[in-house]
């Protein structure tokens, strides 16, 4: 199944033209995009160093979700819908670039670390909580996590340089 | 003015190389951008503490003590990995009055940063009972803020 079709209704409705032909839409968007992304990925970095003790070893694990997650969400909110609107003023641009399906890729498999390690060792956190060095389970979820946000960023930069001759899938194609 | 001068940075040797590689610029972006994300954190992470009541259980000092070494090496990344940039395209950052916004705003959050708010985050809890650390934090967060999106601006609407 394609989804190309959707992306062309998208692209073709009026308020996606719209975003698509304001002058100042894109740039807005895109400077919100990035400055929430710090707000989310800065702390959430911090975060991630805490559970593979390479930063805040003295704070207790389980003070920093109530602390710092509410900041750290309503960075992830902002970026979302400034992602998506970034995407929906102009979908067929996206549809083609290899950096952006990858991108999405590792925003599903963060998201899925994040749900797993909440789902399994955070239950026991009342038992390593004051601890400078955190179980197995902890140290590998902040350090995938660390990894898939660095990648997520990797990607959702490279694909404003989605040229001939730097996309990956054309490496393999012939000319 | 400056003008001579960032005639000379954008055909310097550095430029040349980056001018010439379609590669070079945008892995030097990622790495700004991955530094720029540190040290967002590491500002984040004590100005969030000095904005509400946050992590009351754990002194303000060691958060940001704990902090620091993030946000100068941050710091200092961001820095180098900004010079490449700024000399390849050296005439179109002069023109640009968001490159200038840039760096005044960066030139006053430094200052601000290692002076004022340094003193209020190394400071003992009991002064955090006045409104001194929510104004730090504020102003803290607007200045860096402001770095940030002049920057980003820079590339979009010059």
């Amino acid at each position: 199944m394609s989804l190309l079709p959707l992306f062309e209704l998208l692209e073709a409705l009026p308020s996606s033209v719209a975003l698509r032909e304001s002058i100042y839409g894109y740039p807005i968007l895109l400077t919100t995009h990035v400055v929430s992304m710090c707000l989310f990925a800065g702390l959430i970095a911090f975060w991630d160093m805490r559970l593979v003790g390479m930063t805040l070893k003295s704070v207790p694990v389980s003070l920093i979700p109530p602390n710092y997650f509410p900041w750290a969400l309503a960075g992830f909110a902002i970026s979302s819908i400034s992602g998506l609107l970034l995407f929906y003023s102009s979908p067929m641009r996206f549809y083609g670039n290899f950096f952006f399906w990858v991108k999405n890729a590792l925003l599903i498999l963060a998201g899925v670390n994040a749900l797993v390690f909440h789902l399994t060792t955070y239950h026991s956190v009342d038992k390593w909580d004051s601890k400078s060095v955190t179980p197995f389970g902890a140290r590998l979820a902040g350090i995938l996590s660390l990894a898939l946000w660095a990648g997520i960023i990797l990607t959702g930069r490279m694909i404003a340089y989605n040229e001939t001759n730097m996309n990956p899938m054309t490496w393999f194609t012939a000319n | 003015m400056l003008l001579p001068f960032f005639q000379w940075m954008e055909a310097c040797a550095l430029s040349v190389v980056f001018q010439s590689s379609i590669w070079l610029t945008p892995m030097v972006q990622i790495i700004h951008l991955f530094a720029l994300t540190i040290f967002a954190g590491s500002i984040l992470i004590v100005d969030v503490r000095l904005l509400g009541a946050v992590l009351t259980q754990i002194p303000l000092a060691k958060v940001a003590k704990d902090a620091q070494p993030w946000l100068i090496g941050s710091l200092l990344v961001l820095l180098i990995s900004g010079i490449p940039q700024l000399t390849s395209t050296a005439m179109k950052q002069y023109y640009s009055p968001f490159f200038w916004w840039k760096m005044e705003c960066l030139l006053i959050g430094l200052v601000f940063t290692f002076t004022l708010r340094r003193k209020i985050t190394l400071a003992e809890n009991a002064s955090l009972r006045t409104v001194w650390p929510k104004v730090t934090g504020v102003i803290s967060i607007a200045i860096w803020t402001s770095v940030a999106t002049g920057a980003r601006l820079i590339g979009l609407l010059s």
